[in-house]
């Protein structure tokens, strides 16, 4: 897995590639966790190169979704590929977690 | 099955009368567009304007008939839902080989055993799989668009030489025509887009008129036809001829591909909860389509085939209902007995209809394509596609060559899109021997190395050449549950994966020394998940559930087994 992150305006937009599961989860989770730390963070995860996500890193969304409210911040994604839709689909997720369709829409969206 | 927020009215419900008519008459401007194929047929028959017309009026009936037929559930015939009948482009090329060399008779007889073999197809659909993979459907499709784009190429040109001067005006015209046609696709707005090729058409014949390449003795023809009348019958006629089951069987086994996706993609649109086509709707959706086509030869037409810009139409205004389909019926039955509408296409200029036909053929190559790369592709399944294109190509470049080789038999089996299709069949048996239909993968749980086990179901699946989704499936089921089991310490030493294959099935096994692996059919809250190690399993185990069309999980003397099995 590998995570970039870019600054527009108020919000923050971390690029996750590759794959989220048991042994890449913890990283990505820290790093969420720190920037929410900050109070009403603004923050878009661009999910477009994103190949693989099992249940390990769904805890850590949903773990950061529950940060971003409590820190009166904004979490949304967006970019999710066909096979990622589905898992978060049957995972029952659809309409947990804010999603945009493009990065535009979702830096739009979380401001 | 519960109603997708999208859509205005499902299948089973019943619009308001007005609601019901309007979407009738806009499926009925769509259906009339493809009335063109059989005024080709009898153009190429040298049949008169009077029995062109007679043709359209009798064609429309039979899809009214099949309109209700596809509608309606009655015993093992029919999908219940609106996905109506058209005259077709893939009856189009042997019906205007057998109209060529054997009179309208020839079409109309081989047209109802064409009907009557897809019939048989749609009854046998899960046994007969195995043979028509969708490298070899995709094929077929595509053999279907490329040979109509050369028919309309040729109805422009007027020539089959490639030498001969082509007329200029004839050029123009088709240029406009297709110009207009593809305009309005690309740009034009939905329901624009839905009548770009009448509209096409419709600006054709004005140049055509304009110019006066649609003469004054053609409008005097049209302006002498009759308004009203009972279509004539008196062209009917039927004769079979061994020869022209070849071709006329791989259009049918083309139409039975086409109206699974057809039907397929009706279940999807009025189910929010679809996961998986429901067969037995669309075995009885194949066999009422099939006998739409008998129908259609026993009145004097060539073949249906349930029309995909219909299904479309459906989609884009949310309307499904299956009383449409009645409204629709009524349409068809009063335009049959409106003589002009045959006659008014029987003058098309051929430009006009070369044009209509290039721009369909665009998109059933394009759709050949796809089905084509539906499935994960190997080097067997690569060859059977590539020599396939090859020998069909080698009939349309090299026709003395395939005379020579085929001397003594039909013409009719000479067409590029029989060798190919042939060549391609045959292929795909012989290459069916020696692919292993099960693989083993040993995986140690300190090492669980998630992309070999990825690339071991992608590698799988592409020798198999199984459906991409359901390996895509197989693939997170495979890496989840090995996830799992390792992660969570579940596994004591190495985990062994089993995966087999055959066209309906997919089964894949995961044995290890352990207790067995929970899969909740309940999902857990999202505080169960944040919660806890525990509520993030029960979730894997919830999603394996939910991938697969079937688990199991045993356990037996200190050792375990999951299996996952996916339908195919």
């Amino acid at each position: 897995m590998d995570l970039k992150e870019q600054v527009v305006g108020e919000v923050t937009v971390v690029e996750v590639k590759g794959r989220v599961d048991s042994s890449t989860a913890p990283a990505l989770g820290e790093r969420l966790e720190t920037l929410l730390a900050t109070p009403s963070q603004r923050l878009v995860l661009d999910m477009r190169d994103l190949e693989y996500i099992s249940s390990a890193g769904f805890r850590v969304l949903l773990l950061a979704a529950r940060r971003a409210e409590q820190a009166a911040g904004r979490l949304v994604l967006c970019g999710l590929s066909g096979k990622v839709r589905q898992l978060f689909d049957l995972g029952g997720f659809l309409d947990f977690f804010a999603i945009s369709v493009s990065r535009d829409e979702a830096v739009t969206v979380a401001r | 099955m519960r109603k997708p927020s999208n859509i205005l009215y499902g299948v089973d419900e019943v619009p308001p009368l007005g609601v019901t008519l309007l979407s009738g008459l806009q499926h009925v401007g769509l259906m009339s567009i493809n009335l063109i194929y059989p005024v080709l047929v009898a153009h190429a028959a040298g049949a008169s304007a009077a029995t062109a017309a007679a043709m359209v009026s009798l064609t429309l009936v039979a899809l009214a008939v099949g309109v209700l037929l596809q509608a309606n559930v009655i015993g093992p015939i029919g999908s219940g839902y609106l996905c109506q009948p058209v005259p077709t482009v893939i009856y189009l090329l042997p019906s205007l080989l057998a109209a060529k060399q054997g009179g309208l008779p020839l079409v109309f007889g081989m047209t109802m055993v064409a009907g009557l073999f897809e019939a048989g197809l749609a009854r046998g659909l899960r046994r007969v799989r195995p043979l028509f993979p969708p490298e070899i459907a995709g094929l077929v499709v595509l053999l279907i668009g490329i040979s109509t784009g050369l028919l309309g190429l040729r109805t422009i040109l007027g020539t089959d030489s490639p030498d001969a001067p082509a007329h200029a005006f004839n050029v123009v015209l088709a240029l406009v025509t297709l110009g207009i046609m593809a305009s309005l696709n690309v740009w034009g707005s939905a329901s624009l887009r839905m009548i770009c090729v009448l509209v096409g058409m419709a600006v054709g014949y004005a140049i055509a008129t304009a110019s006066g390449q649609l003469g004054h003795g053609s409008l005097a023809k049209l302006a002498d036809g009759s308004l009203l009348a009972l279509p004539g019958v008196g062209h009917l006629a039927w004769s079979f001829e061994a020869g022209y089951v070849l071709p006329f069987g791989i259009a049918a086994i083309a139409a039975t591909l086409k109206v699974v996706g057809n039907v397929t993609t009706c279940q999807r649109a009025n189910d929010a909860d679809w996961i998986r086509p429901d067969m037995r709707s669309i075995s009885r959706g194949a066999l009422a389509d099939g006998l739409a086509t008998v129908v259609a030869g026993a009145l004097g037409s060539q073949g249906v085939n349930s029309a995909t810009m219909n299904v479309g139409l459906a989609s884009a205004t949310g309307v499904h209902s299956r009383r449409v389909a009645y409204a629709v019926a009524g349409a068809l039955l009063l335009l049959a007995m409106t003589p002009k509408i045959g006659l008014l296409l029987y003058l098309m200029p051929r430009p006009v209809a070369g044009a209509a036909l290039v721009f369909a053929s665009t998109f059933i190559l394009v759709n050949g394509l796809q089905i084509m790369t539906s499935r994960l592709l190997d080097t067997r399944r690569t060859l059977v596609i590539g020599l396939g294109l090859l020998a069909a190509f080698a009939a349309e470049f090299f026709p003395r060559l395939l005379h020579a080789m085929l001397s003594g038999t039909q013409a009719a089996l000479g067409s590029s899109l029989v060798v190919g299709t042939v060549v391609g069949l045959a292929l795909n048996m012989v290459f069916r021997i020696g692919v292993r239909q099960t693989a083993t993968l040993a995986v140690e749980p300190g090492a669980t190395d998630a992309v070999r086990i990825a690339d071991f179901m992608e590698a799988q699946g592409a020798r198999w050449g199984a459906r991409r989704d359901v390996i895509d499936r197989a693939a997170f089921n495979l890496q989840q549950s090995i996830e799992t089991l390792a992660s969570n310490e579940i596994a004591n030493g190495p985990l062994e994966v089993e995966a087999s294959f055959d066209e309906f099935n997919l089964n894949v096994r995961v044995s290890y020394d352990g207790p067995p692996l929970e899969l909740p059919e309940k999902r857990p809250s999202n505080e169960e998940i944040m919660a806890s190690d525990e509520g993030e399993r029960k979730l894997a185990g919830f999603m394996l559930r939910r991938f697969a069309d079937r688990v199991a999980a045993t356990h037996k003397g200190g050792r375990s087994t999951v299996l996952f099995h996916f339908d195919h």
